[in-house]
């Protein structure tokens, strides 16, 4: 039983579609990275997971339970830090742990006191009394102490000093460990290359991407220009490697794995400027999200990723 | 049904506006019927005659209000109880969906396994058995004031009546001689029973409407707009009503011609307490009997309460701003 499947997802507001046909399957176990710039339909779907919105059409079943028939059942076994998590003002830090631990039936409030005290919070402090700092880790540290087996964190490291925010990312790669699945949405690209184990970009509401991170850490882009049409040749590693040339003579290689025998290929060729960079989340990022063009990337699209 | 840690959250959250609300009807009941022994029966039915113009606009006849129960019952029909018991209701019932909504807070509640079904009744619970306290307190406050209180009455002197010329003459000369008697001597609280169900069920119609506005809305300070408007065109309408006869009918448009402490205080001095729990008329062209009144608003209310419900269980939950 997978911890989340949507299955054609949809999200309308009157006109506007928040979401569509959002298909996405997530493992379990996993760091799974929600990437997509504002208002590309990230918190929708998280929303609509929990049963905070009715989707238009399709369905999200979380551990075998579709959400639209028991939202409160689909709760039972996720704990969700909203991406602006707003605490009952009139209440103590120690209080409101205590509160939300008494509210899960998985809530644990010796874990969601050890979090704070890793997080350096000040559990006797009122949390109208709080800074926008203090209140996120106050809400870590509520979210992160039920055992549930699957942790929802939208922008968990916002509004966190640096030192905190590795902190955090320590405390989800811990959740993993303990076999939980982990949904961790961000705008920050190295954190979610840092935790993640797989990645799936959003725009405009659509499902465009899903990229295990793992194949990001030996991929590289070799760009420059060659007065000579470069053949790809017939070999056991150009399977792994996509070549593009233009009518200019400037190319671009995308492989991944081994380096070695791609520039034993490339040698043979009169080249000049040739650069080699990796592939990291961010030039997938803007490739998305500004040229939109995924035949450049060479990498699975959504539909076949999933 | 009841969420036992979202109903402690709920008091916790409200403590301090009960508090207030409770000291200020205990407090002005009391003080209300205090009050009422400063001024002598007499006098103020002398001032009283003087307005008999503008009894129409009173609650009930000016003659029951020449008795200490009458006076006393006024104090359900003081602008400070009615403020207070709307302030209750409107606060709480705004609270429930779209103050969460305004504050940020419900995305947190509600990501624990908890249905909005038992969220909107455990806020309901709490609302609603703070109100039937505070209504509870303004009786109290009236049984204080009522046990503590002593009035200075005049005793009438014998008078002999000359035939023919109708002419009455006092038999004794001097100062009218004067006794102090005990307020609860003269004034039995249980008369006040069914009114103040009445104040509750009015403050339970004004809650439950607050809810329904707050079930569809995302701005708390909207829905306390709505609410308020709502409930001064009602005051404005019932006004009306009562302003002309030709405008009668208006009166019946308004859900404040549901609440009436004294009509109901009076049907006990006159009946008995037991006739203030009847629902059958009294006299010939009423609709229903005194119980009516206050059933039909709670029937009210428990169908703002349903729709409400329904709408907040069907409704998507905005981010929070």
């Amino acid at each position: 039983m997978l911890p989340v499947e949507t299955h054609h997802l949809c999200k309308q507001f009157g006109e506007f579609h928040a979401l569509r046909d959002c298909t996405v399957a997530v493992e379990e176990g996993i760091v799974f990275g929600l990437l997509g710039p504002n208002g590309a339909g990230k918190t929708t779907w998280i929303r609509l997971l929990l049963g905070f919105l009715h989707p238009t059409s399709g369905t999200a079943i979380i551990f075998g339970t579709d959400v639209s028939i028991d939202s409160v059942r689909v709760r039972q076994q996720v704990s969700y830090l909203p991406g602006d998590a707003c605490l009952p003002r009139h209440m103590k830090a120690r209080g409101l742990i205590e509160f939300f631990a008494s509210m899960h039936p998985l809530g644990d409030v010796q874990r969601s006191i050890a979090v704070a005290e890793r997080l350096e919070l000040d559990l006797n402090r009122r949390v109208a009394f709080m800074s926008t700092g203090m209140r996120q880790k106050l809400a870590l540290a509520v979210v992160l102490g039920p055992r549930s087996p699957l942790l929802i964190l939208d922008e968990p490291t916002a509004n966190l000093d640096p030192t905190v925010r590795g902190e955090v990312l320590v405390l989800v790669h811990e959740a993993q460990r303990e076999g939980r699945t982990v949904i961790f949405s961000s705008h920050v690209l190295s954190e979610i290359e840092d935790v993640c184990d797989r990645a799936v970009f959003l725009r405009r509401g659509e499902l465009v991407l899903s990229q295990p991170i793992d194949a990001l850490r030996d991929r590289h882009w070799i760009r420059g220009s060659c007065s000579q049409r470069i053949q790809l040749p017939d070999q056991s590693w150009s399977s792994s490697v996509i070549l593009q040339q233009d009518e200019q003579g400037a190319f671009m290689v995308d492989a991944s794995g081994e380096l070695a025998d791609v520039l034993r290929w490339l040698v043979g060729y009169p080249i000049s400027g040739m650069r080699i960079e990796p592939v990291r989340l961010k030039t997938i990022y803007e490739n998305v999200h500004r040229s939109g063009d995924l035949s450049v990337l060479g990498i699975l699209a959504a539909e076949d990723a999933v | 049904m009841i969420h036992t840690q979202l109903a402690k959250k709920y008091v916790g959250q409200s403590g301090i506006l009960w508090l207030g609300c409770a000291l200020a009807l205990f407090s002005f009941c009391w003080v209300r019927v205090w009050v009422v022994s400063l001024l002598d029966m007499g006098r103020f039915q002398v001032i009283l005659e003087q307005f008999r113009d503008f009894e129409r606009f009173a609650p009930i006849g000016f003659d029951q209000l020449f008795t200490y129960a009458g006076r006393v019952g006024m104090t359900y029909d003081e602008p400070v109880v009615l403020f207070c018991i709307v302030v209750w209701a409107i606060a709480r019932g705004s609270d429930v969906v779209s103050g969460e909504l305004n504050r940020g807070t419900m995305e947190m509640i509600l990501a624990q396994p908890i249905s909005r079904k038992e969220l909107m009744m455990t806020h309901g619970f709490v609302s609603v058995l703070g109100l039937g306290l505070l209504a509870f307190f303004s009786w109290l406050g009236i049984w204080m004031g009522v046990q503590l209180t002593s009035v200075e009455e005049t005793i009438a002197t014998p008078t002999v009546k000359i035939p023919f010329v109708n002419l009455i003459l006092p038999m004794e000369l001097g100062e009218p001689e004067k006794r102090i008697v005990a307020m609860k001597d003269q004034i039995d609280c249980t008369l006040f029973a069914a009114s103040t169900v009445n104040l509750f069920a009015f403050g339970f119609f004004v809650l439950a409407l607050s809810t329904l506005m707050s079930s569809w809305d995302r701005y708390r300070w909207r829905t306390v707009g709505i609410v308020i408007t709502i409930y001064v065109l009602q005051v404005v309408v019932f006004g009306l009503g009562k302003a002309a006869e030709s405008l009668h009918w208006m009166t019946h448009l308004s859900f404040m011609d549901l609440y009436r402490p004294q009509p109901i205080a009076k049907v006990v001095m006159e009946d008995g307490a037991w006739a203030a729990w009847s629902l059958w008329p009294r006299e010939t062209g009423d609709l229903w009997g005194p119980f009516g009144f206050t059933l039909c608003l709670l029937l009210m209310g428990t169908m703002l309460y349903w729709l409400a419900l329904r709408i907040f269980t069907r409704r998507d939950l905005p981010a929070p701003l």
